[in-house]
């Protein structure tokens, strides 16, 4: 349903409730994904919404945008009761929505990009044509309110990640948005950008519009939000004044338990004569992301990888898994030098990776749980290049179910697809399908990204009794907490290179950052 | 029923029911078609190249790509089968090569797949016209007949069973258990589910296209011989056209062009459509010419009610 809403009339609300969810509830077949939950909006306030993965985070803003119909309950814009929004009626109502998976279009400019649907046209000759002038110096004047210094001709895939948000952004302010819902917007951003993002959503408040933010990041919440609404598996927990609260009580209504960085299992202690188990040198790769790398990892030992986001420590570990092409370098593992051309080459000689992108390099859509743990399994079993061997549906599935167990999968079976899973689920179902295999050196990139939280100490927990169980185990992390509470050293990259090393006892977020950036 | 149930019947016997509703309408449009079993065995006989060269190229679905070379690859196996039968070369030799030539090709589509890194529509595309230029060199153009007795022998009866008939069901129960119980099949799944995941999580993405293409044109090659068997004699134009309705039954069986879905079963029942479209066709006496449209129409029809009651039953 579309309402048109005259800008006086918008204006009007400035200080009241401008967005109303009253007790909604969304319900799909076997699941209440929404329980008789409120949120409301105001106009300049950033709002966070907060919660674990499965909290229905998602589900609220897919609801306003339109996609979801709620089962019950009752949505207000402006004083006006809203019914069956529809994507097209969730944009006529100012709102706008800025997804974790950008969807701006790689081959058409910024300028055209903010104007997709809605171009300036003229007549020239009698024929209709798109009215350049007016739209590049329309556009600029979005950039430029959002401190965007890109020239609005420019293809959108020319620039980086950090820039196609804010291009989303202005696009939002183009459309004249009241209410922009951003959707982990610093996932993917420096530490820079993130400064940068912030500046820009403290404009949009001054603007008076009204911001839902989802974050899980908690320091950040902290810095942003005004108020913060917390949601627990689908049910509203309370909505919170974010200047009245420490951001360590906010875990605590979360996941209802306090969680504390405290160091995972004891440390591994290395004797001064002891020969590290696993070896690299000199690793370089085709592409240059990574250049010169020499790292040693202990029998029993759990090594980190800080860095910043695109320093080359996920494209190092790519190389060593043999997934991508090096130029040169040499991997031993317990004084043997390895051949690794591929990752079947890496697995079977004892290595295992969980990669950081589960949707496009980890799972896959058309297999259900029991499959997907058991495909690398059976081709380690497997000879001839990964050829022979017979599916063996009961005993995988045993194990299949063994790992349900272990790291708790709520899923309905070992025969639900993966696909169907929340993410953190289908996060754990491809860390079993590598525990399943049962090798000897354990690469995990971003192994705990998009997990809630309940579940990231549990894989903690499980990585430290690997190590114990003498499993060799590498850690690419972002997140610097995990890393001090869960490696026994840290390695920190830098544009592609080693720019340092620390023992996790002497090592700080201060230390790991200050070798991570650059000073000049 | 509820519609649960209903997804999950129509999910396993959508296929047949299509092929149960063309059935009733052919025999509505001609009584002579359902009642005799002499025409069901017709029918099934008249659906095994079909079954044959769709089950090569479900592999090639499979991974989310397409064979667009099948129909010319049969006609290869076919013409060096008959030619070396000619020459007095014995079944088996000729058998053996005739098969292996079609390998070659399957062989020489995954390769170039992989090396040049395009996708097997434009590759298969291509030699398509390449292995069609290569059958016309090798017979200069001219039909091989006078082929001797065993070649025809190929397609005789046994105990009122057509031997192709046979042959197809031997063979799919073979790839019924190859994508279901191997490891091999599995990871061609996979790899049509995602393929870099296959490729994290160890299958060798390039090979397995290779095996995929092999697989391929190794059974548009049985399928090429069976047509050879049949007919008499080799055409250098025989199988044009035909990779469309291998194609056709793959998709009708349930097979997804995206990759990853289908079942062999599924395609037996494609293929079945297909051969029964043109034996019904046959049988009401329909002009070759209006049997090309009615046959598309009807892979049309027959696709879009299977995806309309799909549809349906999802929302």
């Amino acid at each position: 349903m579309a309402i048109k809403l005259s800008p006086l009339f918008i204006g009007r609300g400035a200080h009241m409730e401008y967005l109303k969810m009253n007790n909604i509830t969304m319900k799909f077949p076997g699941v209440v994904a929404l329980d008789n939950v409120s949120f409301d909006l105001r106009l300049g306030e950033v709002h966070v919404l907060l919660g674990e993965n499965g909290a229905g985070k998602s589900t609220l803003v897919k609801i306003l945008s339109g996609i979801y119909t709620p089962t019950s309950g009752e949505i207000t814009i402006n004083g006006r009761p809203v019914s069956d929004l529809t994507p097209k009626g969730s944009a006529d109502n100012k709102i706008a929505i800025i997804y974790q998976e950008l969807s701006v279009v790689d081959n058409l400019s910024i300028a055209e990009n903010m104007f997709l649907g809605k171009l300036p046209t003229k007549k020239k000759m009698g024929i209709t044509v798109v009215d350049k002038e007016f739209l590049y110096a329309e556009s600029e004047k979005y950039l430029k309110e959002i401190g965007l210094k890109k020239n609005p001709s420019t293809l959108v895939q020319d620039i980086s990640i950090s820039e196609k948000q804010q291009v989303e952004i202005a696009k939002a302010l183009c459309s004249n948005a009241k209410v922009i819902i951003m959707d982990e917007p610093t996932s993917s951003l420096s530490i820079d950008e993130t400064k940068n993002m912030f500046k820009i959503i403290e404009h949009l408040k001054k603007n008076n519009i009204g911001i839902i933010y989802i974050s899980h990041k908690l320091p950040e919440i902290k810095e942003i939000g005004d108020r913060v609404t917390i949601l627990k598996d689908g049910k509203y927990v309370k909505t919170l004044n974010i200047s009245d609260l420490e951001v360590k009580d906010l875990v605590p209504l979360m996941i209802g338990r306090e969680i504390k960085d405290k160091f995972v299992g004891t440390k591994r202690e290395i004797a001064p004569d002891e020969q590290p188990t696993f070896v690299v040198k000199n690793l370089t790769r085709k592409d240059g992301t990574c250049r010169n790398i020499n790292f040693e990892v202990y029998k029993g030992e759990i090594l980190g990888f800080a860095g910043l986001i695109g320093a080359g420590r996920s494209e190092c570990m790519e190389g060593i898994f043999g997934a991508k092409t090096i130029s040169s370098g040499e991997v031993y593992y317990n004084g043997k030098k390895l051949k690794i051309h591929n990752p079947y080459d890496a697995m079977k000689q004892g290595i295992a990776m969980v990669t950081e992108n589960r949707r496009e390099t980890g799972f896959f859509p058309n297999f259900p749980i029991w499959k997907e743990i058991a495909v690398s399994t059976s081709l380690k079993k497997s000879t001839l290049g990964g050829f022979t061997g017979m599916v063996q549906t009961k005993s995988e599935k045993n194990i299949a179910e063994k790992f349900t167990k272990k790291l708790s999968i709520k899923c309905t079976g070992v025969n639900q697809m993966t696909y169907n899973l929340s993410g953190g689920n289908q996060q754990k179902v491809i860390i079993s399908k590598w525990l399943a295999v049962d090798s000897n050196i354990f690469i995990f990139d971003e192994p705990t990204k998009g997990i809630d939280v309940g579940a990231k100490s549990e894989i903690y927990a499980i990585m430290r009794s690997m190590a114990e169980e003498g499993k060799t185990i590498i850690m690419v992390s972002s997140e610097m907490p995990e890393l001090l509470s869960t490696c026994d050293r840290i390695i920190v990259f830098r544009d592609g290179e080693i720019s340092g090393i620390f023992n996790s006892d002497e090592a700080t977020e201060e230390k790991i950052m200050l070798a991570a950036v650059h000073l000049s | 029923m509820t519609k649960e149930k209903f997804q999950s019947f129509w999910n396993k016997f959508g296929t047949l029911c299509i092929l149960i509703v063309l059935f009733i309408a052919f025999s509505i449009g001609s009584p002579k078609f359902f009642p005799q079993p002499a025409n069901l065995i017709q029918c099934l006989l008249q659906s095994t190249v079909y079954i044959l060269l769709a089950f090569g190229e479900f592999f090639a679905i499979l991974l989310g790509g397409i064979d667009l070379s099948v129909g010319a690859v049969a006609c290869f196996s076919g013409i060096i089968v008959a030619d070396l039968s000619l020459k007095g070369v014995s079944p088996v030799v000729c058998l053996i090569v005739g098969l292996l030539g079609a390998v070659l090709f399957g062989f020489i589509n995954g390769v170039l797949i992989n090396a040049l890194d395009l996708h097997p529509f434009v590759v298969t595309l291509g030699t398509n016209t390449i292995y069609r230029g290569i059958c016309l060199v090798m017979t200069g153009g001219n039909p091989l007949f006078n082929l001797p007795k065993w070649v025809k022998g190929l397609s005789a009866y046994i105990v009122g069973i057509p031997k192709p008939v046979i042959y197809v069901a031997v063979i799919g129960i073979i790839l019924v258990a190859f994508t279901t119980k191997t490891v091999a099949g599995r990871n061609l799944y996979a790899l049509g589910g995602n393929k870099q995941s296959a490729w994290y999580s160890g299958i060798n993405t390039k090979k397995y296209t290779v095996l995929a293409h092999i697989l391929s044109s190794l059974l548009a090659g049985i399928g090429g011989i069976v047509m050879l068997a049949r007919v008499g004699a080799a055409e250098p134009t025989a199988g044009a056209g035909y990779e469309t309705y291998a194609i056709a039954a793959c998709i009708i069986g349930g097979a997804s062009l995206f990759g990853g879905k289908g079942r062999i079963w599924g395609v037996i029942l494609g293929g079945i459509t297909i051969g029964t479209i043109n034996n019904g066709l046959n049988i009401m006496n329909v002009s070759a010419f209006w049997q090309k449209i009615v046959m598309g129409s009807l892979i049309i029809a027959s696709v879009a009610l299977e995806k309309l009651i799909s549809n349906k039953v999802r929302k």
